[in-house]
């Protein structure tokens, strides 16, 4: 299986695109009559001062249902997930929860995943990790190795195959 | 007191300070940590691409060490929330749970959720306790100030169930404090490393380490200590770099929680790993020698 089937940059999923929809639906019915725009998320948000992101209108939009003006912008992708919008609603709405979800459909819609995630992809789907090991340098510049520094073999999947299977599934179930 | 150790990707990857430290103190604290193999990313950090994914990685993981009839210890707590937030929506979401396991099978696994979860924090204040690491200290951290960082996720959001306090965590300080340090508040307190973006904003993710320890060198803090790989990356691995985002040269010890406890129990500080942290650790005479 390669990474295309999980993130469809080739084709778009129509099932898992219908599945975040439904999320982004519920979330939306949800939140429509909570939300009053007091901006907490905002002033809170980690992404905020650095990168313009802004959690209140996040929320505005995703009442106004203009999902797809969002999925298609960049801004989506400046939330650090530091949780702060989540945590300080008074409203209990969780604008970081939006915003996972507004990626996923972009990647769903076939978009470009930005930056390093699609490395970071490849690598869970071939070794089960997020990157290989690594060798470190001590501050005097001698390399040191997991077993150099008396450490046990690293845990991953044992049955890589088998392990593949099991991801390869969640990709051919929205497929 | 036994746990299923879940290394994670980004400590047994490149953080090994992290884990050989945490192989030194634990034994000594009475916590024996069981190797288990087979362990993948929980899948936090590609939580953006698809959320299904990392539900199905987590609860693999979960399902691993119930196996072997064992409680969790997540040293990193992203993998810790990854961890809770499966846990929360598998115990009360049935169709959630048929589902993810029905992807189990493959592997022969099934998630229970009989497994109980600690992150580094938690283990030591709450199941060990603070009177045990009093016994153990033989090197109080006398006259050291410390600026401590808890970061995100070992305490947001709490509706998924943290190790401590959103708003005013005191565990991390009170450990520190048992060890005789000197814990100051500072109003950086709860900022983001801003590691997450590393992914895709790598430049502004180091803008946002730059400025949380710019203000803790103008403070004048002598060490700065962190419990999660991901920000210890930051902090430590790329201060210099951090540093010329904001046009600082900075200049922070930089520990593991777990580093500075061997320190002060007298255990080696090659044993420890101190040769592996990038920032100036040398600084702290508690370093020095041995």
């Amino acid at each position: 299986m390669s990474i295309v089937d999980l993130t469809s940059m080739g084709e778009s999923q129509v099932e898992l695109r219908k599945e975040i929809n439904d999320r982004l639906s519920k979330l939306q019915d949800e939140i429509s009559d909570y939300c009053y725009q007091c901006a907490k998320c905002t002033s809170g948000c980690e992404a905020h001062k650095l990168l313009e992101l802004e959690p209140h209108k996040i929320i505005a939009l995703l009442k106004r249902g203009l999902i797809d003006e969002m999925v298609n912008s960049e801004i989506i992708w400046t939330c650090m997930s530091c949780f702060k919008c989540r945590e300080r609603c008074p409203q209990k709405i969780a604008p970081v929860e939006v915003l996972f979800a507004l990626k996923n459909m972009a990647v769903a819609s076939g978009k470009q995943i930005p930056g390093n995630y699609t490395a970071m992809l490849q690598s869970v789907l071939s070794i089960g990790l997020l990157q290989d090991i690594k060798s470190v340098s001590t501050k005097d510049n001698k390399t040191k190795t997991r077993a150099d520094l008396g450490l046990p073999e690293i845990s991953k999947p044992v049955d890589s195959s088998k392990f593949q299977m099991i991801l390869s599934k969640i990709a051919v179930e929205k497929v | 007191m036994k746990y299923a150790l879940y290394p994670g990707c980004v400590m047994p990857t490149e953080q090994y300070a992290y884990e050989m430290s945490i192989r030194e103190i634990m034994p000594k604290l009475g916590v024996e940590l069981v190797d288990i193999k087979g362990f993948s990313c929980c899948g936090e950090p590609i939580k953006s691409v698809n959320q299904m994914l990392t539900l199905t990685l987590s609860a693999r993981n979960i399902a691993l060490a119930e196996k072997e009839g064992l409680d969790i210890y997540a040293p990193c707590p992203m993998c810790h929330l990854a961890l809770s937030e499966c846990k929360r929506i598998l115990d009360t979401e049935p169709k959630m749970f048929e589902r993810i396991n029905k992807f189990l099978e493959d592997e022969s696994l099934k998630y229970k959720g009989t497994a109980s979860l600690v992150t580094t924090v938690d283990l030591i204040h709450d199941k060990v306790g603070l009177e045990k690491i009093k016994e153990l200290v033989k090197k109080p951290l006398k006259e050291i100030k410390i600026a401590s960082h808890n970061g995100c996720h070992l305490i947001r959001p709490s509706e998924i169930g943290r190790p401590d306090d959103s708003e005013n965590p005191q565990k991390l300080d009170n450990i520190l404090k048992s060890l005789g340090a000197n814990v100051l508040d500072y109003p950086e307190k709860l900022d983001c490393c801003g590691g997450l973006l590393t992914a895709n904003l790598p430049e502004s993710a180091l803008t946002k380490t730059g400025q949380k320890l710019k203000g803790i060198q103008d403070q004048g803090f002598d060490v700065f200590i962190d419990t999660c790989p991901w920000c210890h990356r930051q902090y430590d691995s790329k201060q210099t770099k951090a540093g010329e985002t904001v046009a600082a040269k900075l200049d922070v010890p930089v520990l593991y929680l777990t580093q500075i406890i061997g320190l002060s129990f007298g255990i080696s500080k090659y044993k420890l790993g101190l040769d592996l942290n990038q920032s100036p650790v040398e600084k702290l005479s508690i370093v020095g020698g041995n």
